[in-house]
């Protein structure tokens, strides 16, 4: 860690090596972020379970997304595109808010594959009558 | 400039301006208050923090979570640091030394900080016109430091300053109501948001941040810790609260015009909201069980009362 | 723009009004402040001025001192010259912004026109708030009367501002007897006064969109000591620049100012060190009392903080009794000049001066030549006896019982 005289007055922290301007006009992914941004930490330790997304049955609600509030749903081109498990803390608010039928995010043991976590994914319910 | 939502698809465009690996307890409603306020908006925004659960989980050194100029000076004075930075856009502005976009100014702060220790510096901020957006961050209870009661907190909740005990049904004090204070003031536009209601929340975010003056918006913020419930259940507890009317959604413009902005459709039993949640579970036993009457009949005679005042246009 | 204030060579101003002028001449972005007795008319005068078109930054009239401070921090922190003004109970509603200012190094200048606190209220001089201020992490400078209250307006803004500083400012002057005197005072002109201070530079301001701040972070036990030892480092080197900026302020005025102010010292044996309106009134004292045959001097601060240790020792090196006054209630300790000047001298002396503090003119008692007198006259005595021939701290100008201690 910094000694004393190693960091910048005053405490302050600044999340970009780039242009601000131009860093808050692009999708994450492209930005420069400096080691000073959360966004270069991980959260992923916080998790006892994560949410796994399952392509078959979203519907690109974005529900999701927007509930999200670790900004850990990731969309594509209008698509929902996964999940951010370096950000997500597992709350699974995101499974909770999913309206489909199964749900396409369903939460799974934090050391279980996402391939094998597919295979298990439930069938359509019937609503009871 | 701020957006207005059409659909989440559109939304999800956003280039997200408030970054992950915050502090933020799993599920916490804060999160996506911000996430809902910041992502609407394209231009400069700064922002001034009060201290409480946001800034202790979003700016502890050597890190950071905004992507946007943020400044935390202490609980009571979120609002007063945001209006010395308009005040300073202003004067450079006038001087030519500043030539780039107006910015939006906004501060944050919870219910601490907006109904008790901060509420003299919102006032004065009000009464003297900045052009700035108070967002109160409403989880009923200072969660940052272990779940005491507030302004805010409402009658009968377990607090750790009013616990439920032998003799006592949690606090005995009414929730406050921010939103007619702070219309009181002649305030151009206050609103109440719940973030579970998106499309309402960005309406009155998007009319908040682009009417000139000092505006402010009272938003429903659930506490998993405090409020002791499950932490995906978040967005449902929310819904409870809005359903029930414990939190009505409505706006006051100019001080005066009063619109409801959502109506359940099936408007849900208080004790529904209640028995959801920890902080009320003692209210069910039978000698608690008058203050869930007393809650449900507050509740109908403030909606009573928004109605009346909505048909009534003053 | 604002308009041209035409001055005189010489005005007839008080402390306020002085400093009134002086962040006129500043061109001051943003004044945020709070009216309180004595420095209200600070406020006011620049209300008037404001009003008049001789301003065009902005005055924001909050409503506290807390308030005044906080919008002071965030328009700071977004870029561009603040001040404000205030005094004893409204100071003290401050303080907690004062460490925020400091701690996240806001370059603002703040006139404290020193009063006594309370209880009992009393809104008359003393220095209660300004030792007040002492630990908050800001550059404290001293003014004895209305002409240095401009003069360290005008070199505070300075200093303060350096990109080598970076640390808030206040600037002292006693409430009433230097705020409410007029006296003579010599300006620069509007040109030459904002020539002097120079234009703002910005650091690391919010309004800065380029490069997004984070200001007020939290930094537990794993930073925090290294955040207050580098505000500590750069507060103690903050010397070099106030003696740069001294020093260019004498080119410009003539008026040549020092970190300690040594009077009649070149062959003193026996010494008062005072600050604020006192230092005059003593030099007054001092001469008197050399028509005695005791050798009288005196010696004062310029800065409270950082406080001139070794300047401060070598100044009193040769001497042979010091007396170190207070005008603060000590409650329950020595003076601060006692305790600081006091080990500053003993750490650096060879020879072993006898050292004395009073504490004297709490809420505005006046401190009478008789007095100034009389404490040389129990310097001499010490000088002499080569001991102490009286207590160590004793209160002077008090009525009732005589109280004394140690």
């Amino acid at each position: 860690m910094k000694g004393w005289n190693e960091f910048e007055i005053g405490s302050v922290l600044f999340p970009f090596n780039e242009d601000g301007v131009q860093a808050q006009g692009k999708m994450r992914e492209e930005r420069s972020y400096t080691e000073n941004s959360s966004r270069s930490a991980s959260v992923a330790h916080w998790r006892v379970q994560k949410p796994v997304h399952n392509h078959d049955h979203c519907i690109n609600c974005f529900f999701c997304w927007v509930y999200c509030p670790d900004s850990s749903i990731l969309a594509k081109d209008d698509q929902m595109s996964g999940v951010d498990y370096v950000h997500c803390k597992g709350c699974g608010v995101c499974v909770s808010v999913c309206p489909t039928n199964p749900k396409s995010l369903l939460m799974f043991d934090e050391n279980e594959a996402n391939e094998e976590a597919l295979k298990q994914w439930p069938q359509k319910e019937e609503k009871q009558k | 400039m701020t957006k207005e939502i059409k659909n989440l698809k559109q939304f999800s465009r956003a280039a997200e301006k408030f970054e992950g690996a915050n502090l933020l307890c799993p599920g916490c409603a804060h999160g996506m208050i911000i996430r809902e306020i910041l992502n609407a908006v394209d231009g400069h925004i700064v922002i001034g923090n009060s201290t409480g659960c946001i800034e202790v989980s979003t700016a502890v050194y050597p890190y950071t979570s905004w992507d946007v100029p943020w400044i935390h000076i202490g609980f009571e004075n979120g609002s007063t640091a945001v209006a010395g930075v308009e005040a300073m856009y202003k004067a450079l502005s006038r001087k030519q030394k500043y030539t780039g976009d107006k910015p939006k100014f906004v501060a944050f702060g919870g219910d601490g900080s907006t109904y008790d220790i901060g509420f003299q510096w919102i006032s004065g901020c009000f009464e003297r016109g900045h052009d700035l957006t108070y967002v109160c961050f409403d989880n009923e209870v200072y969660a940052n430091t272990g779940g005491q009661r507030s302004g805010s907190t409402p009658i009968g909740s377990s607090t750790s300053t009013t616990p439920a005990g032998r003799v006592s049904y949690g606090k005995k004090d009414k929730k406050k109501d921010m939103l007619a204070i702070m219309a009181a003031h002649g305030s151009p536009y206050v609103a109440q948001v719940a973030p579970n209601k998106w499309k309402d929340m960005n309406k009155k975010i998007k009319q908040a941040l682009d009417t000139e003056g000092p505006t402010f918006i009272n938003a429903l913020s659930a506490c998993t810790t405090e409020w002791r419930f499950d932490c995906n259940n978040t967005v449902d507890i929310m819904d409870l609260a809005v359903d029930s009317l414990v939190f009505p959604l409505y706006e006051i413009i100019d001080g005066h015009e009063l619109n409801i902005t959502y109506r359940p459709k099936n408007i849900i039993p208080v004790r529904d909201y209640l028995g959801a949640q920890g902080r009320f579970k003692h209210l069910f036993k039978p000698e608690n069980e008058h203050i869930i009457e007393q809650f449900q009949k507050d509740v109908d005679k403030k909606w009573e009362m928004l109605q009346r005042r909505e048909e009534a246009r003053v | 723009m604002a308009l041209k204030y035409e001055l005189s060579k010489v005005e007839v101003w008080d402390g306020n009004m002085a400093a009134s002028h002086a962040l006129r001449q500043a061109q001051v972005d943003v004044v945020a402040a709070y009216p309180i007795t004595p420095s209200t008319p600070i406020v006011q005068n620049y209300g008037k001025f404001l009003s008049d078109g001789y301003i065009d930054g902005e005055f924001v009239m909050v409503e506290s001192e807390h308030a005044a401070m906080s919008a002071c921090v965030g328009a700071g922190a977004a870029g561009g010259r603040v001040a404000t003004a205030t005094s004893s109970q409204g100071f003290a509603l401050m303080v907690e912004v004062l460490y925020q200012a400091s701690g996240m190094r806001i370059p603002l200048v703040l006139n404290l026109v020193n009063r006594a606190l309370a209880a009992p209220l009393n809104v008359n001089g003393d220095h209660s708030d300004m030792y007040l201020s002492r630990d908050t992490g800001w550059i404290s400078l001293c003014a004895y009367n209305p002409q240095e209250a401009y003069d360290f307006n005008l070199m505070a803004f300075k200093i303060a501002e350096d990109l080598r500083v970076r640390i808030p400012v206040i600037v002292n002057q006693d409430g009433f007897i230097c705020s409410h005197t007029a006296q003579n005072v010599a300006p620069l002109s509007d040109e030459e006064a904002y020539e002097f201070i120079g234009e703002y530079k910005q650091k690391n301001a919010m309004l800065d969109f380029s490069k997004p701040i984070t200001y007020g972070a939290q930094a537990e036990e794993d930073w925090h000591f290294e955040h207050k030892a580098q505000l500590h480092h750069d507060l103690m080197n903050s010397h070099v620049v106030i003696e740069e900026v001294f020093d260019l302020f004498a080119k410009k005025t003539g008026r040549k100012y020092n970190i300690v102010e040594k009077y009649d010292m070149d062959d003193a044996e026996v010494v008062i060190v005072a600050l604020g309106t006192t230092v005059e009134t003593a030099r007054v004292a001092a001469k008197k009392i050399r028509e005695e045959g005791i050798k009288a001097g005196v010696v004062s601060l310029r800065t409270l903080r950082p406080f001139p240790y070794k300047l401060v020792a070598e100044a009193l090196k040769d001497v042979k009794a010091i007396a170190m006054l207070d005008r603060s209630s000590p409650a329950g300790a020595m003076g601060m000049l006692f305790n600081e000047v006091g080990v500053a001298v003993l750490q650096n002396s060879t020879k072993k001066p006898i050292l004395s503090n009073y504490i004297y003119g709490l809420g505005g008692r006046d401190m009478t030549q008789e007095n100034l007198l009389q404490i040389y006259r129990d310097l001499d005595a010490n000088a002499k006896a080569n001991k102490l021939t009286h207590p160590t701290q004793q209160f002077i100008g008090l009525r009732g019982k005589k109280m004394a201690f140690n």
